[in-house]
C-alpha cells in the first residue's frame, strides 16, 4: 500500500461524486483552454498575416482606427474611398513600391468569401505568389477570378469553371499555391473588374507599400501624409494596435474562463469537505494506526491534486476538441476570424496544454487546503468516536 | 518487572459549551511490561478514556502519562502519532477496518504509515494473516467477513509494526461466544510471546483470563 494507491481507492469508492467533481473542473479548464488556444492562435495569425502582407507601410483612409487595420488582416469589407489620384500621388514619391487593394466580401453558395481587387502584375510581384493550377490574370483588366488554395477547396472550384459574383458570371482562371495566410481564403479579381462589380469606380480600400530604405520609414510616412492627407501606418504600428485590440478581447475571454475555473475550484472544496466529513471515522482509524497530522493533510491534498490532474487532462482534451470544432464556424467576426487560420492544427500548443494541466492541479491543491486542514486538525478520539 | 505504561495523577475533563464533564479524576497506576491486564468497570465511568490516554489517542487535562520513559502527554502531535504507530497496536469493539480496503490492505496500511516499503508490507501482512488463520480471506473486503474474522484482521493489523503494547477496547464485545473464545486464545498466545496486552472490558469471561485487573469507578482507579 502507498499513499497514492490509498487515495485512488478513496476516490474510486465514490464514483458519482468523482464524475461530478471532474465534470466541474473539466468544464472550467476546457473553457480556459478553448479561450487560451483561440487567443494564442489569434496572436500567431496576426503576426503571420502581418508578415504575409509584405508591406512596411499601409495607407488607409483618413480617420481610420485599429479596427480598419484589423480588417486588412482579416479580409473584412472596408470603406473604399482612396482615389486613383491619391494612389498616383503616392507612387510619385521615389523609393516606394505601391500596391492598392479593394477589400470587399461576397457570397458563393451562400457562404461568405473575401474578395480582393488587385492590380495583377504589381500584386504578383509584391506577393511573390505561385500559380498551382490554371493561369494568372493575363492582363490588368481581365474578367475572371484567381482563387486562393483554401477558397478553391472550400467551394470545390477548378480552373475553367464559372462562379457568380454580384450577379455576373466569371470564369475561374487559376488557383494559387498555398501561402499559409489569409490570401489562401480569398477570391482575387482584377482591380477594374472589382471596382465595376462593387460600384467603386477608381477607388480602393488601402494600399500596401514596400519602402526601398527601411531606415527612412518615418520620412516616407510624412511625405505620403503631406501628398495625400491619408492615414499611414507602419507594419510595426499596425501590429501594435491590432494586438492591442486582440489583447483586450483575450483578457476578457480569459477572465470568463477564470470564473469557470474558480467555480470548479469551489466544487473541489465542496467535494473534499464532504470527504473529510464522511471519512471522519477513517481519519481517526488512520491516526490510531500512526498517521500524523501531516500525513492526513498530505493525503487530502494528494486527493485534491489528483482531481486537478485528471480534471486538467480531460479539460485540455475537451477544450482542444471544442476549439477545433468551433474554429471553422466563427468566421463572421473580425476579432475571431483569424482563429480559423488555414487548418494547420496550430491549436495544439504544448505550452498551453502543460500550463492548463499545471493550472488545474495548482487550483485543485489550493482548493484542497482548507478541507485538508479541517481533516488534519481532528483529534484521534474525536474522529474515532464519530458514528 | 518494568512498568511499560504509567500514569501520575492523570485527569481528563471535557468542556462542551458551558458544561464541564470529568471523565477521569487523579488516576495513578502502572502496567508492567509483558502483563495481561484488564481494565474493568461500569459503562461511562472512564475506562475508555483511560485507554485513550495510555494509548496516546488523547492527552490528559492534568497529570502525566508515560510509555516506557517517554512522557507522552507532552510530546508534539506528530511525534505522538509516530509513537502510536510503532509501539501501540489498537483493537476496537467495532473493528474499525477501512471498508474500501481488503483484509490484507487493512494490515498493510499500518505498515505504510510506519514507512515500511510496499514489498515488505505484503510479505509481513501475509504472515500475520496466517497467524490469525485468515490466509484465504486476504482479498476479502470487511463487508465479506464475519465479526470474528474482522476482529482477527484488526488484531493482525495491530501487530503489523510489532508493537510492545496491544490496547483493546471491548475486543469481543461484538462477537458470539465461539468467536470470543478464538480471539481470547489468540490474545493469550500473543501475551505468551511477550506482548503487553491491555483490554478494556465488561466481560467476566475476558477478565477471568487477565493476570491483573484495574477497576475504574466514577473516574477513579481501585486496584
Amino acid at each position: 500500500m502507498t499513499p497514492v494507491k490509498l487515495v485512488f481507492k478513496n476516490i474510486s469508492r465514490r464514483k458519482g461524486r468523482l464524475v461530478f467533481t471532474l465534470l466541474g473542473i473539466t468544464i472550467g479548464i476546457a473553457s480556459f483552454v478553448t479561450f487560451m488556444a483561440m487567443g494564442g492562435n489569434l496572436k500567431r495569425e496576426i503576426h503571420r498575416e502581418t508578415a504575409a502582407l509584405g508591406a512596411n507601410l499601409l495607407v488607409i483612409p483618413k480617420g481610420s482606427c485599429g479596427y480598419e487595420q484589423l480588417s486588412i488582416l482579416t479580409g473584412d469589407q472596408m470603406p473604399t474611398n482612396i482615389s486613383a489620384e491619391e494612389i498616383a500621388s503616392i507612387r510619385a514619391i521615389k523609393g516606394l513600391t505601391v500596391v492598392p487593394f479593394l477589400a470587399q466580401q461576397t457570397a458563393i453558395n451562400n457562404k461568405p468569401v473575401t474578395v480582393s481587387g488587385v492590380e495583377p502584375a504589381a500584386t504578383l510581384a509584391f506577393k511573390r505568389w505561385n500559380v498551382s493550377q490554371g493561369a494568372y490574370f493575363s492582363s490588368a483588366e481581365e474578367s475572371g477570378a484567381v482563387l486562393g488554395a483554401v477558397a478553391a477547396r472550400q467551394f470545390n472550384l477548378k480552373p475553367g469553371e464559372a462562379i457568380t459574383v454580384r450577379g455576373e458570371k466569371l470564369k475561374v482562371l487559376g488557383i494559387l499555391e498555398e501561402t499559409g495566410g489569409r490570401d489562401d481564403a480569398t477570391l482575387f479579381l482584377a482591380l477594374p473588374v472589382a471596382q465595376r462589380l462593387f460600384k467603386s469606380s477608381d477607388k480602393v480600400s488601402y494600399a500596401a507599400i514596400r519602402t526601398e530604405k527601411l531606415d527612412q520609414t518615418e520620412g516616407y510616412i510624412e511625405q505620403i501624409r503631406v501628398a495625400t492627407g491619408l492615414g499611414v501606418v507602419s507594419d510595426k504600428q499596425m501590429l501594435k494596435s491590432v494586438l492591442g485590440i486582440v489583447g483586450t478581447v483575450n483578457i476578457t475571454l480569459q477572465l470568463i474562463a477564470a470564473v469557470a475555473v474558480l467555480a470548479a475550484a469551489f466544487g473541489i472544496v465542496n467535494t473534499m469537505m464532504a470527504a473529510a466529513y464522511e471519512r471522519k471515522r477513517e481519519i481517526g482509524i488512520l491516526q490510531a494506526l500512526g498517521a500524523s497530522q501531516r500525513m492526513i493533510f498530505g493525503l487530502f491534498i494528494l486527493e485534491s491534486g489528483i482531481y486537478g490532474v485528471i480534471g486538467g487532462v480531460s479539460g485540455v482534451i475537451t477544450g482542444l476538441l471544442a476549439a477545433s470544432a468551433a474554429a471553422p464556424y466563427i468566421t463572421q467576426n473580425a476579432f475571431t476570424t483569424l482563429v480559423k487560420g488555414s487548418g494547420n492544427g496550430s491549436l495544439l500548443d504544448p505550452k498551453i496544454i502543460a500550463a492548463s494541466i499545471l493550472f488545474s492541479t495548482v487550483i485543485a491543491i489550493l482548493a484542497g487546503i482548507y478541507p485538508a486542514w479541517r481533516a488534519a486538525r481532528l483529534t484521534p478520539v474525536e474522529a474515532i468516536s464519530y458514528e | 518487572m518494568n512498568n511499560i505504561i504509567r500514569t501520575e495523577h492523570a485527569a481528563k475533563s471535557y468542556t462542551i459549551g458551558e458544561i464541564t464533564t470529568t471523565a477521569l479524576k487523579d488516576v495513578s497506576m502502572e502496567i508492567p511490561q509483558g502483563s495481561f491486564t484488564c481494565i474493568v468497570g461500569p459503562s461511562g465511568h472512564g475506562k475508555s478514556t483511560l485507554m485513550h490516554l495510555i494509548g496516546g489517542l488523547d492527552r490528559p487535562s492534568e497529570g502525566k502519562v508515560y510509555i516506557g520513559d517517554i512522557e507522552i502527554s507532552r510530546i508534539p502531535n506528530n511525534d505522538l502519532a509516530v509513537l502510536r504507530g510503532k509501539r501501540v497496536g489498537f483493537v476496537f469493539q467495532f473493528f474499525n477496518l477501512l471498508q474500501g480496503l481488503t483484509a490484507i490492505e487493512n494490515i498493510e496500511i499500518a505498515m505504510m504509515l510506519a514507512g515500511i516499503p510496499e514489498h515488505k508490507q505484503r510479505v509481513r501482512a501475509e504472515e500475520l494473516l496466517a497467524v490469525v488463520g485468515l490466509t484465504e480471506k486476504a482479498g476479502s473486503k470487511p463487508s465479506q467477513l464475519s465479526g470474528g474474522q474482522q476482529q482477527r484482521v484488526a488484531i493482525a493489523r495491530a501487530l503489523a509494526n510489532d508493537p510492545d503494547i496491544l490496547l483493546m477496547d471491548e475486543p469481543t464485545g461484538n462477537l458470539d461466544s465461539v468467536a470470543e473464545a478464538e480471539v481470547l486464545d489468540l490474545l493469550q498466545e500473543l501475551h505468551r510471546q511477550g506482548k503487553t496486552v491491555v483490554i478494556v472490558t465488561h466481560s467476566d469471561e475476558v477478565a477471568k483470563r487477565a493476570e491483573r485487573i484495574i477497576r475504574v469507578r466514577d473516574g477513579l482507579v481501585a486496584h
